[in-house]
């Protein structure tokens, strides 16, 4: 990325669809304006972003919506997004089915409002869509991975999405990693890697 | 020169706008279409046990919008640069925000229910999705009709695919949206997309 041009990452003060982002950013070592807007500051620039949602990112006078958009232009700016196109996909692929469990995660914890429907579909995310979808990329890392990286030989953004989404999982379940030998594994690799773990060392704990 | 080989059912839907794809760009595939009683006998040679999956020379990809991603990138359909790529990326992402919406009327099983949640999508959601996808265009398509710098990419050929199937709901949906219904003529105008139109198996979704 241009040393000259400054990377301004607007969303709220937590993890959320932006933590993927920041992770690429820390472990590519590149600096970047990491806004963190309250509601009242947000309520006052929502005219402002395309969609009128967050993250955007902002550079050179551009804005940048959807999350999954953003980290993925970071990640291929930073060399974190496979050594060619076919690595590319296989990141995509990675990233593509552990955003099934998030979205999923987000509708039953925050996006139900009727507390039955909320119970169910919690139910039915822990007992059916989780487990399912753990075995899935188990499947994938096995495939595209080494045993230790997701996909290839070194650290992609796919390893550092997967590494932000199973921390909630975690919060779910603690042991949901323990049937899945390569993504516990990935995790501790991921948690390991120098500026992963200086940035989760500094890094302050947020409601969500 | 890659093989590619596009497993999907006989239908429209996740598989279309990668056969759209390789349909603007001239490029020959083998376009494997299973009949509901086939697939069970295939589904455990997938590698998520769902379709439609991309083969590229022996390599299974799963996962729709990376398979499409894909393919437009060997094609260049994707956009020019990273940038562009982005902006692609993000018009695409707002229009799987749009199906992802819709899904819940959809898929309600109570038929009454059914009927009045999908009413009221199409009147009352829908045309904020729209207006967003005009934003976008207008922002990013410098001043041309596709979405981005005024050139073909798969996010128009995505956009294309899923309002015909919004317009089978509701056809008179892109009526307030000039930008979008331009937008929609220029990409059925180009001669090899309209070759593929009109030869293509005529499916509702």
């Amino acid at each position: 990325m241009s040393s000259s041009t400054i990377y301004s990452l607007h969303y709220f003060n937590g993890r959320g669809r932006a933590e993927a982002t920041r992770l690429i950013f820390a472990q590519a070592g590149q600096k970047f304006e990491d806004l963190r807007h309250t509601q009242d500051e947000w309520a006052k620039l929502k005219g402002q972003m395309p969609l009128g949602q967050i993250p955007v990112l902002e550079f050179d006078g551009e804005k940048l919506p959807q999350s999954l958009a953003i980290a993925r232009y970071a990640a291929r700016k930073t060399k974190l997004a496979g050594k060619d196109d076919l690595e590319s996909a296989k990141c995509d692929v990675i990233v593509d089915t552990m955003q099934e469990v998030n979205e999923a995660y987000y509708h039953a914890w925050f996006h139900i409002k009727d507390a039955q429907q909320k119970e169910t579909e919690q139910t039915k995310f822990k007992s059916d869509t989780l487990p399912q979808k753990l075995t899935g990329l188990e499947t994938l890392m096995n495939k595209f991975g080494n045993g230790t990286w997701a996909v290839g030989d070194n650290v992609t953004w796919a390893d550092l999405l997967v590494f932000d989404s199973i921390q909630n999982v975690l919060k779910i379940d603690d042991q949901a990693l323990e049937k899945h030998a390569t993504l516990k594994k990935n995790h501790e690799a991921v948690k390991k890697l120098p500026n992963i773990a200086a940035y989760l060392a500094n890094r302050k704990e947020t409601a969500f | 020169m890659p093989s590619y080989k596009l497993y999907y059912f006989n239908v429209r839907s996740r598989a279309e706008v990668s056969r759209l794809i390789f349909a603007a760009a001239g490029e020959k595939y083998e376009d494997v279409r299973y009949e509901q009683d086939e697939w069970p006998a295939h589904k455990d040679e997938m590698p998520l046990g769902q379709i439609p999956v991309l083969e590229v020379d022996g390599v299974k990809l799963p996962q729709s919008r990376t398979i499409a991603r894909y393919l437009a990138k060997q094609f260049h359909l994707a956009g020019k640069d990273n940038f562009e790529q982005a902006k692609v990326d993000a018009v695409v992402d707002t229009i799987y925000d749009l199906l992802n919406a819709f899904a819940t009327p959809f898929f309600e099983k109570d038929e009454a229910k059914k009927e009045e949640l999908t009413k009221k999508f199409l009147s009352e959601e829908l045309p904020k999705h729209l207006q967003n996808f005009e934003t976008l265009g207008k922002l990013y398509g410098n001043g041309g009709h596709f979405f981005v710098d005024n050139q073909l990419t798969w996010a128009d050929l995505l956009f294309y695919n899923y309002i015909q199937s919004f317009m089978e709901f509701k056809a008179d949906c892109l009526n307030n949206f000039p930008w979008l219904q331009q937008n929609r003529a220029e990409v059925e105008k180009q001669p090899k997309i309209a070759e593929y139109l009109k030869n293509r198996p005529n499916l509702q979704f």
